[in-house]
């Protein structure tokens, strides 16, 4: 089965609307930082994508791997900034009771 | 084996920086959280081993730069620069984290070691043409700077400051990684160098021939990659982040962010637009894009000085209004990107050096106004032009630098910065700075009015003769910056910069 490049780009695209989506519309803090992950997911698929295309076309601008081996490492990233992000939210839970982004309305002006 | 080690030499700053973070961050445990001092000590011994090392690889590198670690990292003078200016500013960072009156004592290594674990980050950024390193250096520093924001755990406001920074900051990442995986879709390759221009047999397809092809797509990727470094800057519309993060923040590290991260963002952007538009083997189609691209900035760059000064007029909090003020600078500092010639880009590096000397110094006299007060509001330092008269003079001359009036660094900087803006072509943009700086004046000079003009209110007198010492140093050297024995050298070294920014076209042939 051999799922058409256009494809693949229109599903990325759409996760990352998703992504942007959520993160304007939703206020749970845990949310948002689940959107973000998906926009970062709709970077690999087009990494991926791209990378199969142009393998097939037989571009590989100095390695064929590149495109691969980036998606690899926005999973790193993904994963560094959830737990960075989650580590955050604990601390402002323990001090507010709660995990919406409303309840940080300390600063302002 | 030998070649392999010749080139780690490259990087030998970057190796040093490295193994300062681990050794720091194993001393702290084994000390168990008695004095912290010492390992600002030992901090600043390896920051001043880095920048030995940079200054010899300085004048190791020619005008031209070159390449190690398969392609990835590209050593020239512009990335030098940067390097210089962040371990400079990481120095004075430090020495405020060890002098700062609100912060505790003892166990705080994890300070020092997010700090240096930050500049690793900085130092990656600014030395590549690889949009993975550049983004994995980008996320380094970004993720180092979120736990700092964080660091007073138990304080609501830092808390908050983090979680608005992450928060943000992962929404710019992913737009800009988006960016990047369009940019790699579109051309096949993730080197800069051949995104602008690809020789016959390279494996790549260079942006401006997808731009004849379909221009839409490589506009949505260009500018989508821009907003990633907007953010970092904070330029509007991506700076909401800013003035919370810069209040929240703990005060030495809202020092580090609006000037070492802040620096690193722009080296990225300057690096990013000039190998897609600048660099000499560019194919000419793209220039008219770029050029556009270049518009693009310029009215950024109005919008966000405007705002940022506009902001800073109705602050009742000095560390607020400093926080809009480095808004308007980065707006400032963008018109050297907008003009998209390398003169402008000179312009916008010479003025990133000025913008250090002075915003160091004003952030350092936060950390003593607020040492000695515990508040950071205008209205509290009625008579500290009396109380703390070294302290409040070194202000006023940041603060004369920080409006852009002569005779100091920040007078130079705004002229060569608008110089190669009508160079451009963008003397309306000119006039929009001028009329900020004016606007300018009315905040900044708020402060000094407040320290002299007043009556002293009746407060603990407190000398802080470290911090003082500093303050003074900078501020002399703000002024001297601006006179012509120290300001020719540092603009030739600012010039030298985006005259190395040429791009290397890795060699497909040597994978």
């Amino acid at each position: 089965m051999n799922v058409p490049t256009e494809h693949l780009l229109a599903l990325a695209a759409i996760l990352f609307s998703l992504g942007v989506l959520g993160f304007l519309t939703r206020k749970n803090l845990i949310i948002v930082l689940a959107s973000i992950e998906l926009m970062l997911n709709a970077a690999n698929l087009t990494f991926v994508a791209g990378s199969r295309a142009w393998a097939a076309e037989g571009v590989t601008g100095g390695s064929p791997l590149q495109g691969p081996i980036f998606s690899l490492f926005v999973i790193l990233v993904a994963a560094a900034e959830a737990a960075v992000g989650l580590a955050l939210i604990i601390a402002l839970y323990r001090l507010k009771q709660s995990v919406a982004l409303d309840s940080a309305g300390e600063l302002k002006g | 084996m030998n070649a392999y080690i010749e080139q780690m030499g490259l990087i030998a700053p970057e190796l040093v920086l490295t193994a300062l973070s681990l050794f720091v961050l194993t001393w702290d445990l084994l000390k168990k959280g008695r004095n912290s001092d010492h390992i600002g000590y030992a901090t600043l011994v390896g920051l001043a081993v880095t920048g030995w090392l940079l200054l010899q690889q300085w004048g190791m590198l020619g005008d031209k730069g070159t390449q190690t670690a398969f392609g990835m990292v590209t050593i020239d003078r512009f990335g030098t620069f940067f390097k210089l200016f962040t371990v400079g500013s990481m120095a004075v960072v430090t020495l405020f984290v060890m002098l700062d009156k609100n912060e505790r004592k003892h166990g705080i290594g994890e300070y020092y070691f997010l700090l240096i674990g930050a500049s690793i980050g900085a130092f990656f950024m600014v030395s590549t043409n690889n949009l993975l390193l550049l983004m994995l250096g980008l996320e380094l520093l970004s993720l180092a700077s979120y736990s700092l924001a964080g660091f007073h755990k138990g304080s609501k406001r830092s808390a908050e400051a983090a979680l608005k920074y992450i928060v943000f900051g992962g929404l710019s990442a992913g737009v800009m990684l988006y960016g990047i995986s369009l940019l790699y879709g579109l051309t096949g390759t993730l080197d800069l160098g051949l995104m602008g221009h690809a020789p016959e047999g390279s494996g790549a397809v260079s942006l401006a021939t997808q731009f004849d092809a379909s221009p839409i797509p490589v506009a949505i990727a260009v500018v989508l990659v821009l907003a990633g470094f907007a953010y970092k800057v904070s330029v509007v519309p991506f700076h909401f982040w800013t003035p919370d993060v810069y209040e929240g923040a703990p005060t030495p590290v809202t020092t580090f962010l609006a000037v070492g991260s802040k620096a690193a963002g722009f080296a990225a952007l300057l690096r990013f637009v000039g190998a897609l538009f600048l660099t000499d083997g560019v194919d000419a189609s793209i220039v008219a894009y770029g050029d556009r691209i270049g518009f693009l900035l310029a009215i950024l760059a109005a919008i966000t000085m405007t705002l940022g000064n506009l902001s800073a007029l109705r602050q009742g909090s000095l560390k607020r209004m400093l926080a809009y003020s480095s808004i308007a600078h980065a707006g400032y500092v963008l018109m050297g990107a907008a003009s998209m010639t390398s003169e402008g880009f000179a312009a916008a590096m010479f003025y990133l050096a000025a913008y250090y000397c002075m915003n160091l110094g004003a952030f350092g006299f936060l950390i003593y106004f607020e040492g000695v007060t515990g508040k950071d509001d205008i209205d509290s330092l009625k008579g500290m032009g009396w109380r703390h008269p070294v302290v409040a003079w070194s202000m006023v001359v940041f603060l004369v630098a920080l409006t852009g009036l002569p005779p100091t660094v920040g007078f130079y900087g705004k002229l060569i910065l608008f110089y190669a803006a009508i160079d451009a072509g963008l003397a309306w943009l000119v006039i929009i700075a001028a009329i900020n700086s004016v606007i300018s004046l009315f905040y900044y000079f708020r402060v000094a009015k407040s320290m002299f003009l007043t009556e002293p209110v009746p407060q603990v007198p407190m000398r802080q003769h470290g911090l003082a010492g500093i303050l003074c140093v900078l501020a002399v050297v703000t002024v001297l910056a601006g006179l012509g024995a120290f300001k020719d050298p540092l603009r030739g070294w600012a010039d030298e910069g985006p005259a190395s920014l040429e791009i290397y076209a890795t060699d497909a042939g040597s994978r």
